[in-house]
């Protein structure tokens, strides 16, 4: 029986992929697909053979292991958990308006370019270096169309193509997220409960392998695009612009601009907290750019606004991300029936696994199989439970997918959704310089993670 | 209490039991909205030179100017854009942008892709010889023409395609003449460390000779600048209108009243 239950729960996972990729909603999707995984494999140990429930302990119920506390574990302990999480991707949105609002990120960008002039491809470099550092610490669609009406003018007023112009920028932003704290925060908690682990922090992430990332996601996509660049054709448009430009045109002081990075290093260089860095540098940003110069009242109404703004701009993700641990809590349950069917199949040393995630990287894309913000939280919960790897080298495998392939490569993410129709680049234009972008940056990184996190120790095995 | 006000008090109770909430989204900036015509009237009196704010405000390197360099600039291009007008029209013998682009080699194409407000596309040229046209912002422009006084305004007949593609001309006129041209010889230094250096064009530049070139060609007394307000408007009078604030601020004018 338990094959046959495996077998449901396959074909239901592979449902689950093409829901994914037909663009439904994430949210109901994976609230479907937790209650079936729940039906199924808990009925199905009233059919399964005695000696598959006597190897699997977790499938055994009774009086201390009640079914009660494990549903209650599923559909209670687990989003709340998440809540944890949630708490920090709602400051770091905060963060993100901040210095929107206080005219730094703009600032940056500006300067950014005065620095390279009309020469396309030095500007296009730096721009793509300061990008990244800004989304080290901003987060969400708000911030990066924000910065995307200041970026992508000006690359297409540089007579840049607009679909380089996009790839490029979305590039850079995706490559900045691989030291963001609140997309560490995020995906870790895909892994391990944030109590878990305590070693496996920002700090030891990025130097054991968050750096590599970044730069060679960065790299990559500042050398393609100056490939692109040298064989495509110079281009001038005239087009009217009307989104206000008023809050872009100030000019942040100088000193200001160096606060994007504040709440990275701190958490980097001290481990100090997370939130406290946001405040910290938020609130330094407000009061050094003139922000909070008005009454008491004013300011905390500000204050108020600006958070309320920034919840406002991850608040499409948060539904789906607090259904996620439901379904990461039931597939501990399906697990055994998985293994039953998969068990000689699924790769089981690391270096099958990156080589095999590097083949299938396309897999990532439409929020398929391989990617955590889509159907890639499924994969997790099958490979994870049938073969055992180290949290830290299981993180990597799937934020090269999530990150690279689907948020900066795919036009289901929001914000290439947007960049799309406010270029007027076609979605096949932007494919056809994002995939080749996800494959050279994936594989590299792949390589990257077999050196950097390949054969860790037994401290890094739940 | 009133049926109306008693509905009104248990409004966010049902819609918040029922699911009809209001998510608050992304609110573009607010603009009175004014007549097409009366825009129209007010920024045809600008004249070419003193756009000089709006034409720099587009450009990426804006921060390092000043308001004087700006308007010498602007008035440089302007002649420069208005000489090789009468360069090309004297080389080919017309001053109509269709022949001028034939004579030139060049391949034009008139797609329509729908637009959205906050950016709207109006024509493209692609070196070394590619120019698109984007009939829709085109289309929405024409059916404006049968609003009082704006066929007046904008000289009886205004091809507006035409006008879009003497704009786009001039860069590859640019490109033909690019060792002598105003626009691409003029240099601004970012930045000097030693021997080392960094000097650069101006895009603006470029854009204001094109407007030049377009405003020559065509025969109007306006600058085509008003244009984006014009192509707008059939998107959304309201962004227009935003437009048109901005312009008429960039003019040191006071935008009127709705």
């Amino acid at each position: 029986m338990e094959y046959i239950i495996g077998i449901i729960l396959l074909i239901s996972f592979f449902g689950l992929a093409y829901y994914c990729i037909k663009g439904h909603n994430l949210m109901i999707g994976f609230l479907l697909i937790t209650l079936l995984w729940t039906i199924l494999p808990i009925g199905g140990t009233l059919f399964a053979s005695e000696a598959f429930l006597a190897s699997n302990p977790i499938l055994q119920f009774g009086k201390d292991n009640t079914l009660i506390a494990a549903l209650n574990k599923i559909y209670q302990s687990a989003p709340e958990g998440w809540g944890t999480t949630l708490v920090n991707v709602c400051w770091g949105a905060w963060f993100g308006r901040v210095l929107m609002d206080t005219g730094i990120a703009s600032t940056l960008i500006r300067k950014t370019v005065e620095l390279g002039g009309d020469k396309p491809f030095v500007t296009v470099a730096l721009l793509n270096i300061v990008t990244a550092l800004i989304f080290t610490a901003m987060t969400g669609a708000g911030p990066v169309i924000a910065i995307g009406v200041i970026v992508l003018p000006i690359l297409m007023s540089l007579g840049i193509p607009k679909s380089v112009a996009l790839f490029t920028f979305m590039g850079s932003v995706a490559s900045g997220i691989y030291l963001n704290p609140v997309n560490f925060a995020q995906y870790r908690a895909f892994f391990i409960k944030p109590e878990e682990m305590p070693e496996f922090t920002l700090g030891w992430y990025a130097s054991h392998w968050g750096y590599a990332a970044l730069v060679i996601m960065l790299v990559a996509t500042t050398v393609l695009a100056a490939f692109y660049l040298k064989r495509a054709k110079t281009v001038h448009a005239w087009a009217a612009q009307t989104r206000s430009t008023a809050s872009e045109q100030k000019n942040a002081p100088f000193y200001t601009l160096l606060l994007p990075i504040v709440p990275v290093i701190l958490k980097i260089w001290l481990d100090f907290s997370v939130i406290g860095g946001f405040v910290i540098a938020g609130f330094l940003a407000l009061f050094l750019c003139g922000r909070m110069s008005g009454t008491f009242k004013e300011n905390c109404q500000l204050v108020n606004k600006l958070f309320y703004d920034g919840v406002v701009d991850t608040a499409p993700l948060v539904g789906f991300l607090l259904t996620l641990p439901m379904f990461n809590q039931v597939a501990a349950y399906a697990s055994p029936y998985f293994k039953v069917i998969l068990g000689n199949v699924m790769p089981k040393s690391e270096i099958v696994v990156c080589i095999v995630f590097a083949v299938l990287l396309c897999m990532g894309l439409f929020r398929g199989p391989m990617t955590l913000v889509g159907c890639g939280a499924a994969t997790l919960g099958v490979l994870s439970n049938v073969a055992s790897f180290s949290v830290p080298f299981l993180y990597a495998v799937f934020a090269i997918p999530t990150i690279t392939v689907n948020i900066g490569s795919c036009i289901t993410q929001s914000w290439v959704a947007w960049g799309l129709a406010y270029t007027k680049v076609e979605s096949r234009d932007f494919l056809k310089l994002s995939i080749p972008n996800a494959y050279l940056t994936g594989v590299l990184q792949y390589v990257a993670t077999f050196i950097m996190l390949g054969g860790l120790g037994a401290a890094w095995f739940l | 209490m009133k049926k109306e006000e008693f509905r009104n008090a248990l409004k966010p109770i049902t819609d918040g039991l029922f699911g009809k909430q209001r998510t608050s989204v992304y609110e573009r900036p607010h603009f009175d909205v004014r007549p097409i015509e009366d825009m129209m009237n007010d920024l045809a009196e600008i004249d070419p030179v003193e756009w000089y704010s709006y034409a720099f405000s587009r450009e990426p390197l804006n921060g390092k100017f000043n308001e004087e360099q700006r308007k010498e600039w602007m008035e440089k291009s302007l002649a420069c854009g208005r000489e090789y007008a009468q360069k090309v029209c004297e080389k080919y013998q017309t001053r109509d942008p269709k022949k001028l682009a034939q004579a030139m080699g060049m391949d034009i194409s008139f797609p329509e892709f729908p637009e959205k407000t906050d950016r709207v596309l109006f024509a493209e040229y692609r070196v070394p010889n590619k120019i698109c046209i984007y009939m829709d912002a085109v289309k929405k422009g024409e059916k404006l023409f049968d609003r009082p006084g704006i066929s007046n305004l904008l000289t009886e007949g205004l091809d507006i395609s035409r006008l879009l593609l003497a704009h786009e001309l001039f860069h590859h006129v640019e490109e033909q003449y690019h060792h002598e041209i105003f626009t691409k010889t003029e240099k601004v230094r970012l930045w000097s460390l030693g021997f080392l250096r960094n000097d650069s064009n101006v895009i603006a530049f470029s854009e204001i000779a094109a407007m030049g070139f377009a405003q020559e060609i065509m025969g109007i007394t306006y600058s085509p600048y008003i244009m984006d307000v014009f192509l707008v408007y059939g998107y959304s009078p309201e962004e227009a209108s935003g437009l048109y604030e901005e312009m008429m601020v960039c003019a040191g004018r006071t935008p009127r009243t709705a």
